[in-house]
């Protein structure tokens, strides 16, 4: 099971690290920075008040939890906690940071100070009103928790961090950090200073309150005091539902209004049921094939080439995700605003890869061993195809599936060519825990000097066009020489009842923010 | 009373064997949980390696398997556990902390009510089966068999297939609504009550064909008939004593499996009882939650056998009763 989802734009270096490979349903569904067309949901008629939302989410009885700062191993909680909590900041539907609990932040001219504005018009349901003294106890909580939730907010230094007045909260990074208002984003849940008792329901300040909480089902109804706009929805339901077949037999059945994180073979299956729609998150869901450039024969950027010119990228795209989604470039984070957008798209070019493997010394073919594993639906399917195309350039591709429990201590960044998984990092995030020298896990090992420096100056930019302009320089030399091989990216798929409008379908955690949904009548 | 058991002597053996059982359950539980707790060991990864997700530097790995005390040898751990057991204590949860005791309540009445229905239709179910072969004389029971061997999955898949998506006469998942029972709509309860009864009556009929046979073939019965007794009488009194005991045994044999069972028909249904949570639980090596949910089917099993005993004892066939009541089995000789 996919129990450790994480946000896309996981704060720190060990949370980033996580979100790599982490990690569940939430990843697999998560984010983009343009809503897809399609999406019926998105309509524009006027929305109507009240009724109940059932919502069948990811979610496992073992992982379930009620402490918001802990790990966030359970969609279903993490739903539960962005309706009834407030964070400081969202993800917007383009990508870009928006305001919540903070309205605005300010860094100082060393990109290591960041003083945040809280809105003074939140309070808490029982009447308390959410100063910046909760905020800071909240995240120096959440950072007291680093083991469980992977550090999530280690790029922050908190025992420096200070609440100069009720609305103010000064917060200092350990190093230069243009992106921290994004590494607050949505899991930055506040509580009453000194909540220390999760096994019940703690107040929040957030759209909704818990009104009950059970086995496997949570009951939500509005907080008519928020400061927000006012939800339309009197009341969800959420029901954790850990099978995805059973999530979206739950819509087609009547007994569930919207099925968060489906296969793409489900939506197949209710495509023709007029009783459905289908909410399509432009994708980030990835797998891609990494070459480690310490180990032969990938240490000679001839061979990688090759084998990126070995991939038919549509063909992977159609089997493994059943065409939801579209072809990559080589880049892992093509949803980032940093992601460079003049690079010609790679395509396969099976008589260039012949001769770059000649020329590397491999005329008489090679042959390695693909490693890939079943903790992602599809991830062994693409492994399997891929050796098929590799085998057309005269490599000899051996796919071994290895067990996925053990996957991602024994094989990722261990083996010479393995099968990744991303699910909607950020660049800068992936860069932190990926792609430095002295990064934690390596995974490519890609060691540049240039590339470091290049990326301790954007983070150092205030400026932001000129700091994705920075961004951008450093992911060309990765396009060119890297150790990836991104063939696609495939989307998140909800799906939902006919009357359900307003589902967010853009990045991450975004789409755990339903507090603006609404049923036509 | 008999002088059997006259004197101080015999009020300890008494006793004594009065306890006996309780010492075999008590043995019978440990060496249960210790083998699920070896399989456990034997699984790849631990609770701390798993909640890192593989990619946390190994000094991460390590402090948090230390946090959760997975540093300590498995037999310590094991006697651990069992210390608790044994102080009414069932831990906590590795993974969200939260004492092992309060999950399982909260999940333990949807189950209860899964597995009633589904030993009840697993009853009706072999009666119907056996009263059909035993028409036939006979005939017919190696289907039995052969239904028994049919693997879960396939029964769910087959009648969901067919009750839920072909005839739509029963919603394809079992969610409860929020805070209720799974009475409110006892339809949810009928595709996994359904795939738990069908193969466990496959195997009771299997098991209990042998003995409605030999029930039949006894000469009492024969006689009884030649004597022109009436069919239902020859049953109630000549041929139904002898299978009480076995039924019994069969049915406590089944009340356990069937726990265990809710497992798979649990996940499957999305029905939110306790087998759900062993499978999460198992996916996240979550220790002390995985014991917990052996000690389940154990328990029902070992106090179902209990029962069966005693039962047997008293509805063993009167003319045999004297001589069968000591055994274990109360089989009739």
């Amino acid at each position: 099971m996919h129990q450790h989802p994480t946000p896309r734009s996981l704060p720190s270096r060990r949370s980033a690290a996580t979100a790599l490979a982490a990690v569940g349903a939430l990843l697999l569904s998560a984010c983009s920075s343009t809503p897809a067309k399609d999406t019926p949901a998105a309509s524009d008629s006027t929305p109507v008040d009240g009724g109940t939302l059932r919502y069948a989410v990811a979610g496992s009885p073992a992982t379930a939890s009620g402490d918001p700062h802990g790990g966030l191993g359970n969609e279903s909680d993490v739903l539960r906690f962005a309706l009834t909590y407030d964070v400081l900041t969202v993800p917007g539907a383009d990508g870009r940071t928006r305001p919540r609990l903070a309205t605005s932040w300010k860094p100082d001219a060393d990109m290591d100070r960041w003083t945040l504005t809280l809105r003074d018009d939140a309070r808490f349901t029982d009447g308390r009103p959410v100063r910046a003294a909760d905020v800071l106890y909240s995240l120096r909580r959440i950072a007291g928790k680093a083991a469980e939730n992977y550090g999530r907010l280690a790029d922050f230094d908190l025992a420096k961090s200070t609440a100069p007045d009720a609305h103010t909260v000064v917060l200092a990074t350990r190093a230069p950090m243009a992106d921290a208002p994004r590494a607050l984003e949505s899991v930055t849940f506040v509580v009453p200073e000194g909540s220390e008792d999760f096994s019940r329901p703690v107040t929040g300040s957030g759209p909704y309150r818990v009104e009950r909480t059970g086995a496997q089902t949570a009951v939500l109804t509005r907080n008519e005091k928020w400061w927000g706009e006012r939800p339309h929805l009197d009341r969800i339901e959420i029901q954790a539902v850990a099978d995805p077949q059973a999530r979206a037999s739950a819509v087609a059945s009547g007994q569930a209004d919207v099925a968060g994180s489906v296969s793409p073979a489900a939506v197949k299956s209710a495509g023709s049921s007029a009783r459905t729609q289908v909410i399509r998150r432009d994708g980030v869901t990835e797998y891609p094939f990494v070459m480690r450039l310490d180990t032969a024969p990938f240490d000679d950027p001839r061979v990688r080439e090759a084998f990126r010119l070995a991939a038919d990228r549509k063909a992977l795209v159609d089997t493994v995700f059943l065409g939801y989604g579209k072809v990559a470039n080589d880049l892992p984070t093509p949803y980032d605003p940093s992601t460079p957008k003049d690079l010609p798209q790679r395509t396969r070019d099976v008589e260039k890869a012949k001769r770059l493997l000649a020329q590397a010394g491999h005329a008489d073919g090679l042959t390695v061993t693909l490693h890939t594993t079943t903790s992602y639906p599809g991830m062994d399917t693409a492994a399997t195809l891929y050796a098929q195309q590799l085998a057309d350039i005269g490599v000899d591709a051996e796919v071994k599936v290895e067990p996925a429990d053990t996957y991602w201590t024994a094989v990722y960044a261990k083996k010479a060519f393995y099968t990744g998984y991303y699910g909607g990092i950020s660049f800068p995030d992936l860069t932190r825990v990926g792609l430095l020298s002295d990064s934690p896990t390596n995974e490519t090992a890609w060691r540049s000097r240039s590339f470091d420096e290049g990326f301790a100056e954007a983070m150092a930019t205030a400026n932001e066009a000129r700091r994705q302009d920075l961004l951008a320089g450093i992911q060309r030399d990765l396009w060119k020489d890297g150790g990836y091989v991104v063939w696609g990216t495939g989307d998140g798929l909800d799906l939902a009842a006919p009357g359900v409008r307003g589902l967010p379908d853009g990045p991450g955690f975004q789409r755990m923010f339903i507090d603006q949904v609404w049923m036509a009548k | 009373m008999t002088g059997r058991s006259a004197g101080r002597g015999g009020g300890v053996r008494r006793a004594g064997r009065a306890l006996r059982p309780v010492g075999r359950a008590a043995a019978l539980t440990a060496a249960a949980t210790a083998v699920v707790f070896t399989a456990t060991e034997l699984l790849p990864g631990d609770a701390g390696e798993l909640r890192t997700a593989g990619r946390a530097s190994a000094a991460d790995i390590a402090a948090e398997r230390d946090r959760l005390g997975l540093d300590r040898p498995a037999a310590v751990r094991y006697a651990d556990w069992l210390y608790g057991l044994v102080r009414g204590d069932l831990g906590r949860s590795l993974v969200s902390g939260r004492p092992v005791a309060d999950l399982f309540t909260e999940r333990l009445p949807a189950t209860a009510v899964l597995v009633a229905v589904a030993l009840a239709g697993t009853v009706l179910l072999t009666v119907t089966a056996l009263a059909v072969t035993g028409l036939r004389g006979g005939r017919g029971g190696s289907a039995a068999t052969g239904l028994a061997a049919v693997p879960q999955p396939v029964y769910a898949a087959v009648l969901g297939a067919v009750l839920a998506g072909l005839l739509g006469w029963l919603p394809a998942v079992s969610l409860l609504p929020p805070g209720g029972s799974p009475l409110a709509d006892p339809r949810v309860l009928v595709l996994p009550a359904l795939t738990l009864a069908l193969p466990s009556a496959a195997f009771a009929t299997a098991l209990l064909r042998g003995a409605l046979g030999d029930a039949l073939r006894r000469p009492h019965v024969t006689d009884a008939r030649l004597r022109g007794l009436p069919a239902p009488l020859v049953l109630h009194r000549h041929v139904l004593p002898f299978l009480y005991a076995p039924a019994l045994q069969v049915t406590a044999l089944l009340a356990g499996g069937l726990v265990a069972g809710t497992a798979l028909a649990e996940t499957l249904f999305g029905y939110p009882g306790t087998g759900q949570l062993l499978v999460s639980a198992v996916a996240v090596r979550d220790v002390p939650v995985i014991q917990a949910a052996a000690l389940l089917p154990a328990a029902v099993l070992l106090l179902g056998m209990l029962l069966a005993d005693l039962a047997a004892r008293r509805t063993t066939a009167p003319d045999q009763a004297r001589d069968a009541a000591p055994g274990l089995t109360g089989r009739p000789v």
